[in-house]
């Protein structure tokens, strides 16, 4: 009963959408999604950044509620606040989200500081807007891999016509202290220091959106939990020690829309400096068809680490059910292809001691984790206001 | 014959009865964007020109958005909480209807609208029209 009140609540604030902006008064936008996952056919591991999909109908994974406000203080210059509310690991927590100021010195150049978005990938300044892009879940082969999604500092944002379409480059610096990073099905610290990120695009009238980014950061995090050892002794064992290593992440995408036929494609590159064997590369490919007011779409997605290969298809059929609120069905089938791998899917500290130690041993102790698979369905609604 | 020829002249009728969108500059705007251009103004990309948009989502919006952009009302909307949502646009003005349209677009050197075709007064130049 609830979930019918929520999605009428939702319907009803969607359809008084407002979207008049005039510079110099206070404007706000809200977006949310309200769904449940499911994961079956894989009984001793989660999936998810968080660990959030498993084998109950949860709503933690996939729902969200934020609200924008902006003030104009004078005509190029404006404050931007968001405050939401997002599930971290079991519990729901409300908190700021970006908070910025911006001035927009003319019709190409806009200068921003305070917590902005960090451009990591192609979708990342609008992940919370699930409206925005045609998945319930983003592909998690790579967008799992990065898990820092804004950061205090400033950014310059470029725009103009060209001969070959508009260009927007954009270059950002700043840290991101104290955050919470999820390894392991547990939160741990990482500071990410000297936050390096750029991205440049170019939107043609024909062929869709190029964009090319980069981002670095020094990380600073010890990966470390209580376990059991292969003696049966408690210890506290050190997973992962990064002590500001440079993290590098590079990326390349395509979008293309012509209104009844629609794609994306992205491909990522991550390292950490001095580890040259812990390279992971990731991509999906998506291609969808609109019907009148359904989409259906397609999606191949792909990761490679050391350790292994994942890869999944998704199948997606979404509604629009209002101009503002979009239904959305997702089947998503993932299979462990190569390796002594967990991909996205989460163990915990012991899984992975056991799993570790069975691989040292050739399997004469520990316990090995086996290669997880899993069918994932998602059903749920997105909306703005 | 006669009823095939009856069906026809219903036919033009009809098409005569379906409302032309014209996209309108002012009347001593020298600049003549192109129909890829003025989608680019609309969608917030090129700022040569200023867009000059209609609040509700009338046929003649719709007709608009269709034949310039290819997007539809929901279409639009999400593209634009991609920007707003960023900090990197802002949908464009609004006013409530064609009258203020080619009011604003008559008045302002630099604005760009589109309106019915029946609305479109001497104050103002149409660079093309829509089907």
């Amino acid at each position: 009963m609830r979930k019918v009140h929520l999605l009428s609540l939702a319907i009803a604030m969607a359809s008084s959408t407002a979207y008049a902006v005039e510079q110099g008064e206070f404007v706000y936008n809200g977006f949310g999604t309200l769904g449940i996952t499911h994961l079956g056919g894989e009984d001793d591991l989660d999936y998810g950044i968080q660990g959030q999909t498993n084998d109950g109908w949860r709503g933690d994974q996939l729902s969200k509620f934020a609200v924008q406000g902006q003030y104009g203080i004078t005509d190029t210059l404006s404050l931007t606040a968001q405050l939401g509310t997002k599930p971290v690991q079991d519990s729901w927590e409300v908190g700021p989200g970006n908070i910025y100021l911006a001035w927009q010195a003319n019709d190409n150049l806009t200068l921003r500081g305070g917590r902005i978005g960090t451009p990591i990938y192609m979708y990342s300044e609008t992940l919370q807007v699930g409206f925005s892009y045609p998945w319930l879940r983003l592909p998690e082969e790579v967008y799992s891999l990065v898990q820092l999604t804004n950061h205090e500092g400033a950014d310059i944002l470029y725009n103009r016509g060209t001969a070959l379409g508009a260009v927007s480059f954009q270059v950002s610096g700043g840290q991101a202290k104290n955050r919470d990073v999820y390894s392991l099905d547990d939160t741990h610290d990482i500071d990410y220091n000297n936050v390096f990120a750029t991205s440049l695009a170019l939107s043609t009238d024909n062929f869709g959106t190029f964009r090319i980014g980069y981002a670095e950061a020094d990380i600073k995090t010890t990966i470390d939990e209580n376990i059991i050892n292969a003696f049966g002794s408690p210890q506290n064992y050190v997973f992962n020690d990064l002590d500001n290593q440079k993290g590098k992440f590079s990326s390349i995408g395509h979008q293309y829309d012509n209104g009844t036929w629609l794609s994306a494609a992205e491909a990522i590159k991550l390292t950490t400096e001095s580890n040259n064997s812990n390279e992971t590369t990731a991509f999906y490919v998506m291609g969808g068809r609109r019907f009148g007011d359904y989409l259906g779409h397609l999606t191949y997605a792909q990761l490679d680490a050391p350790a292994g290969r994942q890869n999944s298809m998704t199948y997606g059929l979404n509604y629009s059910m209002t101009p503002t609120v979009t239904l959305k069905g997702e089947y998503k089938r993932v299979d462990i292809s190569q390796g002594n791998y967990t991909g996205v899917f989460r163990a915990d500290a012991q899984q992975t001691y056991d799993n570790g130690v069975a691989e040292l041993t050739n399997g004469v102790l520990g316990e090995p984790l086996g290669t997880p698979d899993g069918d994932i369905i998602s059903v749920g609604v997105d909306f703005i206001f | 014959m006669n009823k095939l020829l009856s069906a026809l002249a219903l036919l033009g009728c009809a098409s005569l009865a379906q409302a032309e969108v014209a996209v309108i500059v002012n009347a001593g705007a020298s600049a003549a964007p192109s129909q890829a251009d003025v989608a680019n103004i609309f969608l917030g990309k090129d700022k040569s020109l200023k867009g000059v948009d209609i609040k509700d989502w009338t046929p003649t919006k719709d007709k608009f958005y269709s034949a310039v952009t290819s997007k539809n009302e929901a279409q639009l909307k999400a593209y634009w909480s991609g920007l707003v949502f960023t900090g990197k646009g802002q949908p464009l003005p609004t006013v409530a209807d064609d009258a203020a349209v080619v009011a604003k677009v008559g008045a302002e050197a630099d604005a760009i609208g589109y309106v019915d075709a029946a609305s479109v007064t001497p104050a103002v130049k149409v660079l093309f029209t829509l089907p």
